[in-house]
């Protein structure tokens, strides 16, 4: 079995959902790992791959909703789904407002959770992407000296070279070659590509 | 087949009236002829504590103070005798009436308030009992029945598939097969535990069960200035039915009616049920009413569940009795009543004579 390219967790405490949906998922060429409890799942190992998680609200111990709350809360925010068996306004608009993709009421519709998990598939990408773009961003950033990151600093700014030189009490020499130096550290191909830098780096 | 007419509770206030105007009479005779040593006034307590239990508050300190005023005037009429321990006598029976009214009043007070605390919560529990067991049973319900349709579209799209994958496929429809089972093993279940598995049916007269049920609302018809009658046919054939079960049908038409008629601003406040034999030999207990009557109502729905005309009716009560009524082999209807108001019947299977006269050991005799 190859390695798989994105993965869906599902916890619920009914086995026959968990079998249903594990069927279903699979059927559409999706990698499916399903829990009983928010437990085993925090129990097993996570590869580091596209991910999304299809909750229940009703579950043995921890809620899912009180799961939610604290997945939105950490570092790694994973996508979630919610779905219950007694859905009611309050519990989907309070789903909502944490974050989730969507709520779906048991018995749904297959294509709408489909939609949804594609949905979050696509979000979590979007979301590694950017991480994975600003973690190689600040190791670039790191190889900077001090020189280069002040004149860096104030040429996002829209400063000229001569004023840089003036504030930074050198020639317009060294501000040209330090700038030339981040230029190439940072990767950067153009003056709009730094300044999108800086902004992703929040400088 | 005489029809026995009879007037409990309430239906006779005019007779009350006199009776309890005789008897003040009496007393007053009594206490003005006498002299003035023999305190008779203070008898007047009974007429206090008899009216306590059935007029409201007003009309009580009306009927103390008459009886207050009676005493003075008899002791002005009164002749003979000594004119201090007159006196002594005197406040000594006005004072018992007074304190005897008071008294009277305060208690019937706390026993109303009690009452209707007993009411609301009795009221409380059923709805909070009945909505917790609805949600618990739908969710119960919703997760098979869930897991019944992601297996269909699991199947669905394992057949669509190029090439199909027939093994998948199976296994989902056997799940579908295993989890409507699972559905409706926990219906079965749910029906075992309502239906009636501990009802005994035993033979019983219809006419005792109206009567043993009346007791259970007699305070509610005094309360309401409600009159209940009953027509109840002798003769009648018994049934074999469980009688707790029926008696909660009867209950549950009686209380209903209570209610249309007090609700209404109508002067007549009558209910009567009757008791007959119908047509084809079955046993018919009627309820009527002099309420607002059934306009407007959906008769097909009345006897639905969760269909209600009360605001804050659960619209249980009659769906519960038709599934009692039909699980005895009877039957359950509503009409409109003439002149107004509204009438529910229901009607059961009446035994046969030999039935009748093998239960007569075990009944007994009225």
């Amino acid at each position: 079995m190859t390695e798989p390219r994105q993965i869906v967790f599902v916890i619920d405490d009914d086995p026959a959902i968990r079998e249903a949906l594990d069927s279903l998922l699979r059927s559409v060429g999706l990698d499916v790992r399903c829990f009983g409890s928010v437990k085993e799942f925090i129990a097993a190992p996570r590869p580091d791959i596209p991910s999304c998680l299809v909750l229940d609200v009703r579950l043995p111990g921890k809620s899912g909703m009180d799961f939610h709350k604290e997945i939105a809360q950490s570092e790694a925010a994973l996508p979630v789904i919610m779905m219950t068996g007694h859905g009611d306004i309050p519990m989907s608009v309070q789903a909502m407002k944490t974050g989730a993709i969507d709520f779906l009421a048991k018995p749904f519709r297959e294509q709408d959770l489909l939609d949804a998990i594609e949905a979050a598939l696509e979000k979590d990408r979007l979301i590694r992407k950017q991480t994975a773009e600003l973690t190689i961003l600040r190791d670039r950033l790191a190889t900077l000296n001090e020189g280069e990151r002040n004149v860096v600093a104030r040429v996002v700014k829209g400063l000229l070279n001569k004023q840089i030189a003036g504030e930074l009490g050198v020639s317009e020499i060294t501000v040209k070659v330090r700038r030339a130096q981040a230029m190439r550290k940072m990767q950067a191909n153009s003056l709009a590509e730094l300044i999108r830098m800086a902004a992703q780096l929040g400088l | 087949m005489s029809p026995r007419l009879r007037l409990p509770g309430l239906g006779n206030s005019t007779l009350l009236t006199v009776s309890l105007v005789l008897l003040a009479a009496v007393i007053f005779l009594a206490d003005t002829v006498t002299n003035l040593e023999i305190a008779v006034a203070v008898f007047y307590v009974a007429i206090v504590l008899i009216s306590v239990r059935y007029l409201d508050r007003s009309r009580v300190v009306m009927v103390a103070s008459g009886c207050m005023a009676l005493t003075l005037l008899s002791f002005f009429l009164t002749r003979a005798g000594s004119m201090s321990a007159g006196v002594v006598n005197c406040a000594i029976s006005l004072a018992a009436i007074g304190v005897t009214a008071y008294l009277a009043l305060r208690t019937a007070a706390a026993e109303a308030t009690a009452r209707e605390a007993r009411t609301q919560l009795a009221h409380i529990t059923r709805v909070t009992v009945l909505g917790e067991l609805t949600a618990s049973i739908a969710h119960e319900l919703n997760q098979p029945l869930a897991a019944i349709v992601i297996n269909g579209n699991a199947a669905l799209r394992w057949l669509a598939g190029q090439p199909a994958n027939l093994d998948e496929a199976g296994k989902a429809a056997e799940r579908i097969v295993r989890d409507a089972n699972r559905a409706s093993a926990l219906i079965a279940r749910l029906r075992a535990s309502t239906k009636r598995t501990s009802a005994k049916s035993i033979w019983s007269d219809v006419n005792q069960m109206v009567e043993d049920t009346l007791t259970l609302v007699q305070s509610e018809t005094s309360r309401n200035h409600v009159s209940l009658r009953t027509e109840l046919a002798g003769d009648l054939p018994q049934v074999e039915v469980d009688a707790v079960q029926i008696q909660q049908v009867i209950l549950n038409l009686i209380v209903n009616a209570l209610e249309a008629v007090s609700g209404s601003d109508a002067q007549a406040r009558d209910v009567i049920v009757v008791t007959g034999l119908g047509r084809s030999n079955e046993v018919v207990v009627t309820v009527s009413d002099s309420g607002r009557g059934l306009n407007g109502v959906q008769m097909d729905q009345i006897f639905d569940a969760f269909y209600t005309t009360k605001p804050d009716g659960l619209g249980m009560g009659l769906a519960i009795s038709r599934s009692i009524v039909e699980s005895h082999g009877g039957r359950i209807w509503a009409e409109p009543g003439v002149p107004g108001g509204a009438t529910f019947a229901f009607s059961l299977p009446a035994g046969n004579k030999g039935n009748v006269m093998l239960s007569s050991t075990r009944k007994p005799n009225r």
